[in-house]
C-alpha cells in the first residue's frame, strides 16, 4: 500500500463549459487527464512511488486524488507481491508435516508444540516472527504490509504468527516499548522477539476478573528484589511459558488504581507452581480464546527489582497499553470467521426432511445473518487497521470490534443449533460434522463472552471513549 | 487501502451539511411537516447545487458523478432527515431512465431531470399486494392503435405528490412488465397522500389513462423488471447512505441529550442502562455506515456487488429503526414532542424499513446472490 493519497494536477486543462457548482461557484474548467497519463500515473502508483501534493486548483474536478474513490482494498506493490512469493516458498519448504490444527487443538501434543516453537525460532532469523519490532531488538523491522502478508500466508496453513501463541510478544512487547527503561528493552524484548522466550499474562485473580484494578496478589519491596504472593487464574497454556509478566499490589494500603505495579516474571523461580483448570472447553495453546486454563500460585517468589517496568504504583496505566490491545485493536480477522465455510458445506451436503438444508427457507435465512456477522467482523477490523495505520485518533473502535465478535459467536452458536439440531452437539467420530468443528463452536462460542474482559466491560469502555456521561472522551491506550 | 472520502467528497460533504444547516434547521422541518410536508421550493433549493443532476452525465448536462458522490450527499440529506424527491427522482428515476431508455427519450428526460425543476419522476411500484417481487405487479397496460391505456391504482409511492411524472410498472400484453412514463397531469391520473406516521407516501391511481406507445420505457422493450433490478442495484445503497447520515444524527443528539439531562442529581450518562442505548446506537450505526460504503465502492469499481448491496439494505434499514428506538429509550417524554424533532427520524426510519424491501427480503436476496456468486 504505498500512499496513494496524492493529489496530482492534470498536467493539461482548459476551458470546458462544465458549470461546477461547487460552493455556488461557477468555473469554466476542464480536466484532460489523457489515457497515455493515467496510465503512467497508475503504473507509478502501483510500484510504489510517493507523489507529493501538487498544487490544487478550486475546482476539484481537475484535480486526480487517488483513484477518485474510497479504497477498501488491501492492495499490494509488485515488490511486495514478491515478497509474498518469497514467504509462501519458505513456508512450503519449512512447515512441518501434520501442522494443521485438528478442531479440538487441546490434542496439541508436546511435540506438535514444540515444532511450532521451532518454526518460530527459524522464522525470528528472517525477521519474520515479530516483523514490525525494531530490528535491533530482534524483530524484522519490517512494514505493517509485510506483517499481514506473513499472516495470510501462515493462516493458509491454519497457523498464527507467531506460530505458538505468545502474549509476550503480542501485548507485553508492545507495552515494554512503551514503558520500559533502554536496558529493559535490551533484556527482555530480544529472548520474546527471537522465539527464545515464550511469556503468558499473569492477570485475573478469584477476586479480580472484570475489576482487574482489584488484584490481591502482593509484591513487597525487599532489597533488590519483590516478595511476591498470591494466586491467579485462567492462565492460558497446556505446555507451559518460560516467563509470565503481571501485575501485583506493591502498595496494600495506598489508593485504588495508584496501588499496582507492572513485573516480568521468569517462571522458574522458587514458589512458582501450576495446577490444571477443568473447563468446558479444553482449548489449546492459540491464545485468549482458548480454554486450557491454569492456576498459578506464587508463593514467597523473589522476583529482581529490575524486573519492574512502568515505575513503582505505576502499573494500572502500564496494564491500559495492552487491555487496548487485547481489546481488539490488533485482534480478530481480516477474514471474517472461518466457521462459515464448513457451515455452507455442511448445509450443502446433509438432509432435513429428504430436501438438503440449503433448500429449506428457515435456514437460507439464518445463513444470511451468520455471513452478516462474519462479515461485520471484517470490515469492523478493517476499519480498524486502517485507522491504526492512517494514524488516525482512535477512541471506541477497538471495544466495538471486540464487543462484536463476542456477540456474533453466541448468535453463531445459537444458528447452528437451529439449522443443524443435535448434529451440532456431537463430537462423535462418525455421527458429528466437520472433524468436530461445528460441536467445539457450540462450546466456544459461550467461552468467547468473558476474555479480556466481559460484553458488560466493552461497553463500559466504550461508553467512556464516546464520552457518555464524561466531560472527556477517553483515548484509545498508547501504542507503538 | 485508504476509507476516508477524497477531497471532492469532502468539499461535497461540506456544502451538503451547510445546506442541510441553512435550509433544512430542525425548526424548519418540524414546521414544514406541520404545514403540508415538502414543498417544490424546497426541491429547487437542492436541484439548483446541482444535486437533481449529480448522477447524470456530462452530455446530458449532469455532473457525471460517482455513486459514491451521490451517497456522501444523502448521507447529509439524511441527516435532516430533508424529505422530498431527491432520491427517488434524481436517483431511482434518473438510474432508470439511464438504464432503459431509447437515446431520444434520454434525450428528451435527462436534461430536465438534471435541472431538477422541470422533471421530477416518481417510480410508483407496488400495489395492494404489497411487496418487491415482480410477480405482485397485476396492473394492465392494454395496447390499442399506437397507444396503451393505463388503469389500477399504485400504492405507497415515494414523493408522488410535487411529481411532474410517474415511472409506472404494468404488465404488458405478453404478461411481462414494462415501465412508463407517465406525465402527471395525463387525463385519469389522480394523486393523493397517506396520512399516517409515514413521510411522503402517496396513492397514484390510473382511470382509464391513454397515453402513446412512445412513452413505453425502451420502446417496446418488456424487460421493465430486469431494467429495474438493476437499477435498483445502483440506487438501493445510496438509500442507505440516507438511513446511515439519519442513524448519524440520532445518535448525536441522543449522546448529547445523555450528558446535559440531568436526573438523581447528575447527568443520566452516567447510567450504565443510559450508556446501554447509547451504544446500541454506536454499532448499529458503524455497522451500516461500512457495509454501505463498501458496497458503494464496489459498485463504483465495477465488482459484484449484488450480496454487499442486499447486505446494506438489510442492515441500513434495521439500524436507523433501532437507533430512533434506543433514541426514544434516552429522551423518553422529550422525544416525543413534536418540537424536537426527533419524531422526524423515527418517522422517516418507518417509512423507510420496507421501502425497496426490508430486512427480510434483504437477507433471502443475500442468500441467494451468495448461492449465484459461489460463496455457498
Amino acid at each position: 500500500m504505498s500512499k496513494v493519497g496524492c493529489r496530482l494536477t492534470c498536467p493539461s486543462f482548459s476551458p470546458c463549459g462544465r458549470r461546477c457548482r461547487m460552493r455556488g461557484e461557477t468555473l469554466w474548467i476542464r480536466c484532460f487527464i489523457n489515457a497515455a497519463y493515467r496510465a503512467a500515473l497508475i503504473l507509478s502508483l502501483l510500484s510504489g512511488a510517493r507523489i507529493e501534493d501538487g498544487p490544487s486548483l478550486s475546482c476539484p474536478f481537475t484535480t486526480l486524488e487517488r483513484l477518485l474513490f474510497m479504497d477498501f482494498e488491501l492492495k499490494f506493490t509488485p515488490e511486495l507481491e514478491g515478497f509474498r512469493k518469497k514467504v509462501q516458498d519458505w513456508l512450503k519448504a519449512n512447515i512441518p508435516d501434520g501442522m494443521e490444527n485438528p478442531a479440538d487443538p487441546v490434542d496439541l501434543t508436546l511435540e506438535g508444540y514444540n515444532k511450532q516453537r521451532a518454526l518460530g525460532r527459524k522464522m525470528a532469523e528472517l525477521g519474520w516472527l515479530y516483523p514490525t519490532y525494531p530490528k535491533e531488538y530482534g524483530g524484522g523491522g519490517l512494514s505493517d504490509d509485510e506483517a499481514i502478508i506473513i499472516e495470510t500466508e501462515l493462516d493458509r496453513y491454519d497457523q498464527l504468527l507467531p506460530p505458538y501463541y505468545d502474549s509476550g510478544g503480542k501485548l507485553a512487547a508492545a507495552t515494554i516499548m512503551v514503558w520500559g527503561t533502554d536496558e529493559q528493552k535490551r533484556a527482555f524484548l530480544p529472548p520474546i522477539l527471537t522465539g527464545k522466550v515464550r511469556s503468558w499474562q499473569l492477570l485475573t485473580e478469584p477476586d479480580a476478573g472484570s475489576d482487574l484494578a482489584n488484584v490481591k496478589t502482593t509484591a513487597i519491596r525487599d532489597g533488590d528484589h519483590y516478595v511476591v504472593n498470591g494466586q491467579k487464574i485462567f492462565v492460558g497454556s497446556a505446555h507451559g511459558a518460560e516467563w509470565s509478566w503481571m501485575i501485583a499490589n506493591t502498595s496494600p494500603n495506598g489508593k485504588r488504581h495508584e496501588n499496582l505495579s507492572w513485573f516480568v516474571l521468569p517462571m522458574d523461580l522458587p514458589g512458582v507452581t501450576w495446577t490444571h483448570m477443568d473447563l468446558i472447553f479444553a482449548g489449546n495453546e492459540s491464545g485468549a480464546l482458548s480454554g486450557y486454563k491454569n492456576t498459578v500460585y506464587l508463593e514467597n517468589v523473589r522476583i529482581p527489582a529490575f524486573n519492574l517496568v512502568g515505575g513503582e504504583n505505576n502499573g494500572w496505566k502500564v496494564a491500559g497499553t495492552h487491555l487496548e490491545l487485547e481489546h481488539g485493536l490488533m485482534q480478530g480477522s481480516l477474514n471474517g470467521d472461518r466457521t462459515l465455510q464448513k457451515v455452507f458445506k455442511v448445509c450443502r451436503d446433509l438432509k432435513r426432511e429428504g430436501r438438503h438444508l440449503l433448500e429449506h427457507d428457515d435456514v437460507r435465512e439464518e445463513l444470511a445473518d451468520l455471513y452478516i456477522d462474519s462479515e461485520l467482523t471484517r470490515l469492523l477490523h478493517l476499519r480498524n487497521y486502517w485507522m491504526r495505520s492512517a494514524k488516525k485518533p482512535m477512541t471506541y473502535e477497538g471495544p466495538q470490534a471486540y464487543l462484536h465478535m463476542k456477540r456474533a459467536a453466541l448468535r453463531t452458536s445459537k444458528s447452528l443449533h437451529k439449522i443443524l439440531g443435535p448434529y451440532a452437539l456431537t463430537l462423535d467420530k462418525e455421527r458429528g460434522l466437520e472433524d468436530g468443528h461445528i460441536e467445539v463452536q457450540q462450546r466456544g462460542g459461550i467461552v468467547a463472552q468473558h476474555p479480556g474482559g466481559t460484553v458488560e466491560i466493552q461497553k463500559v469502555i466504550i461508553a467512556r471513549r464516546l464520552g457518555i456521561g464524561r466531560a472527556v472522551k477517553e483515548q484509545a491506550g498508547v501504542l507503538r | 487501502m485508504d476509507l476516508s472520502l477524497t477531497e471532492s467528497q469532502e468539499m461535497l460533504k461540506a456544502s451538503a451539511r451547510e445546506l442541510v444547516e441553512r435550509e433544512f434547521s430542525k425548526d424548519n422541518l418540524v414546521k414544514k411537516d406541520t404545514n403540508g410536508g415538502f414543498q417544490p421550493s424546497d426541491w429547487k433549493k437542492i436541484a439548483d447545487l446541482g444535486w437533481a443532476g449529480l448522477l447524470i452525465p456530462d452530455e446530458f448536462g449532469g455532473e457525471g458523478g460517482s455513486l459514491t458522490d451521490a451517497a456522501v450527499i444523502f448521507h447529509e440529506l439524511g441527516r435532516g432527515p430533508v424529505p422530498g424527491p431527491h432520491f427517488s427522482s434524481a436517483v431511482l428515476g434518473t438510474l432508470t431512465v439511464l438504464e432503459g431508455a431509447t437515446p431520444e427519450q434520454k434525450m428528451s428526460l435527462l436534461p430536465r431531470l438534471a435541472v431538477g425543476a422541470t422533471v421530477v419522476l416518481a417510480p410508483a411500484i407496488t400495489e395492494s399486494d404489497y411487496g418487491w417481487s415482480a410477480s405482485q405487479i397485476q396492473m394492465k397496460a392494454a395496447k390499442r392503435n399506437g397507444s396503451y391505456t393505463l388503469n389500477g391504482a399504485k400504492l405507497f409511492v415515494q414523493d408522488a405528490i410535487g411529481a411532474t411524472h410517474i415511472l409506472c410498472a404494468a404488465r404488458l400484453g405478453s404478461g411481462k412488465i414494462g415501465l412508463f412514463i407517465v406525465d402527471a397531469k395525463t387525463p385519469g391520473v389522480s394523486l393523493r397522500p397517506l396520512p399516517g406516521f409515514t413521510t411522503g407516501v402517496g396513492e397514484v391511481r390510473f382511470d382509464r389513462v391513454i397515453i402513446h406507445e412512445s412513452n413505453l420505457l425502451g420502446e417496446g422493450r418488456e424487460d421493465g423488471w430486469t431494467i429495474l433490478e438493476r437499477t435498483l442495484q445502483k440506487a438501493i445503497p445510496i438509500l442507505c447512505a440516507y438511513q446511515v447520515g439519519g442513524s448519524e444524527k440520532v445518535f448525536e443528539m441522543s449522546l448529547e441529550y445523555a450528558n446535559t439531562r440531568v436526573q438523581f442529581g447528575m447527568v443520566i450518562g452516567r447510567f450504565q442502562r443510559v450508556q446501554d442505548h447509547v451504544i446500541e446506537q454506536v454499532n448499529q450505526l458503524d455497522a451500516a455506515r461500512w457495509a454501505t460504503y463498501e458496497a458503494l465502492w464496489k459498485l463504483d469499481t465495477g465488482q459484484p456487488a449484488a450480496a454487499s448491496v442486499h447486505m446494506a439494505k438489510a442492515l441500513a434499514s434495521e439500524a436507523y429503526y433501532q437507533v430512533c428506538n434506543a433514541a426514544h429509550e434516552v429522551h423518553a417524554g422529550l422525544g416525543i414532542m413534536r418540537e424536537y424533532g426527533l419524531y422526524l427520524h423515527t418517522k422517516m426510519s418507518r417509512t423507510l424499513y420496507h421501502y425497496l424491501g426490508d430486512p427480510k427480503f434483504h437477507k433471502r436476496r443475500l442468500t441467494n446472490a451468495l448461492e449465484a456468486q459461489g460463496v455457498i
